[in-house]
């Protein structure tokens, strides 16, 4: 059984080394950006063009740009999952998921104006929930929809007001 | 000569399994950058290794894979895809206990987060995996040692 043992672990090795290797060289930009430390300007790159596609006529704003529109009022829908939200969010944000629009959440989002201004955020930069749920909103008729890119991260960060509670 | 049930019925696994593996890893290598977002989100390994993690773990699941469902070297495709998810296992864990709220990056069907419903994913994965590895190695006992390798080469 010893011998079985080595041989498989042998041949596993074999394919762990060879599928790294085609890996590397498939990936190798990529893998030389991260190993230079360069990855973060990289992804974010490929993250916004995707994005743009993906997501074509969502508009977004800009940390400072969410805060002037927090300070006038506008209604602000955390797109995070329910425990997250609970943890902490910006002050009278509404827990709105993706799957709640599509579920069109009768009591959340029907009774919405259609024309309100309305902030949508989710955890951080690198998350779509923001604007994705701002997607299905336009698509139900809201016209005023914005998704807030930076997410909560950049707002906590910031020392912006934070709310624990639902 | 006959196939006996036992045996398809390992051999249906291991293609079920296989072909999850093939279909994950190629999800990742199509959407590599959403996968080097995930990988570097757990905020396990230093900037510089991330790219070789994000360039050689999505094929290593599709060579793993592809090679289980045609049945080449399925022995050692089982003991490095339980060893695959027994390392994300541990990363997930200690992800949970440093209170991470982020995409597990597991590919397949839909996104998860890291918690106790990818911990279950793992452990049954884990179980399926390596419980096929004992079979087979069960499997090849029975014919003696010289078969074992000629089965094995």
């Amino acid at each position: 059984m010893n011998r079985v043992w080595r041989h498989d672990l042998a041949w596993a090795g074999f394919i762990l080394g060879a599928a790294v290797l085609f890996g590397l060289v498939q990936q190798w930009p990529l893998a030389r950006q991260a190993w230079q430390g360069e990855i973060a300007p990289l992804l974010a790159q490929a993250r916004n063009q995707r994005r743009a596609e993906q997501f074509q006529g969502v508009k977004t704003v800009n940390l400072a740009q969410a805060y002037a529109l927090f300070q006038q009022g506008c209604l602000f829908i955390d797109a995070r999952p329910a425990d997250e939200f609970n943890e902490l969010h910006i002050p009278k944000s509404r827990n709105i998921t993706p799957d709640m629009v599509e579920a069109a959440m009768a009591g959340k989002v029907a009774a919405l104006a259609r024309d309100r201004e309305i902030v949508v955020y989710c955890g951080q930069v690198s998350c779509d929930l923001a604007l994705t749920v701002a997607e299905k909103l336009q698509s139900l008729g809201f016209t005023r929809v914005t998704a807030f890119v930076g997410g909560f991260r950049a707002w906590d960060e910031a020392g912006y007001p934070a709310d624990t509670g639902k | 000569m006959r196939i006996s049930s036992s045996l398809i019925g390992l051999r249906v696994l291991e293609v079920v399994l296989g072909g999850l593996f093939f279909y994950a890893g190629l999800q990742k290598v199509l959407h590599v950058h959403e996968f080097a977002e995930a990988v570097l989100a757990y905020q396990l390994l230093p900037e510089s290794l991330v790219g070789l993690a994000v360039a050689g773990l999505p094929w290593l699941e599709v060579a793993a894979g592809f090679c289980l469902v045609v049945g080449l070297k399925r022995r050692s495709c089982l003991l490095l895809l339980t060893g695959l998810v027994a390392v994300f296992l541990i990363v997930i864990f200690i992800t949970m206990a440093r209170g991470l709220n982020i995409d597990c990056g597991c590919g397949l069907f839909f996104q998860r987060q890291v918690g106790w419903a990818a911990v279950l994913e793992d452990a049954v994965l884990l179980i399926w995996a390596s419980g096929l590895y004992w079979w087979e190695l069960l499997r090849a006992g029975k014919g003696g040692l010289e078969s074992i390798v000629q089965a094995a080469t």
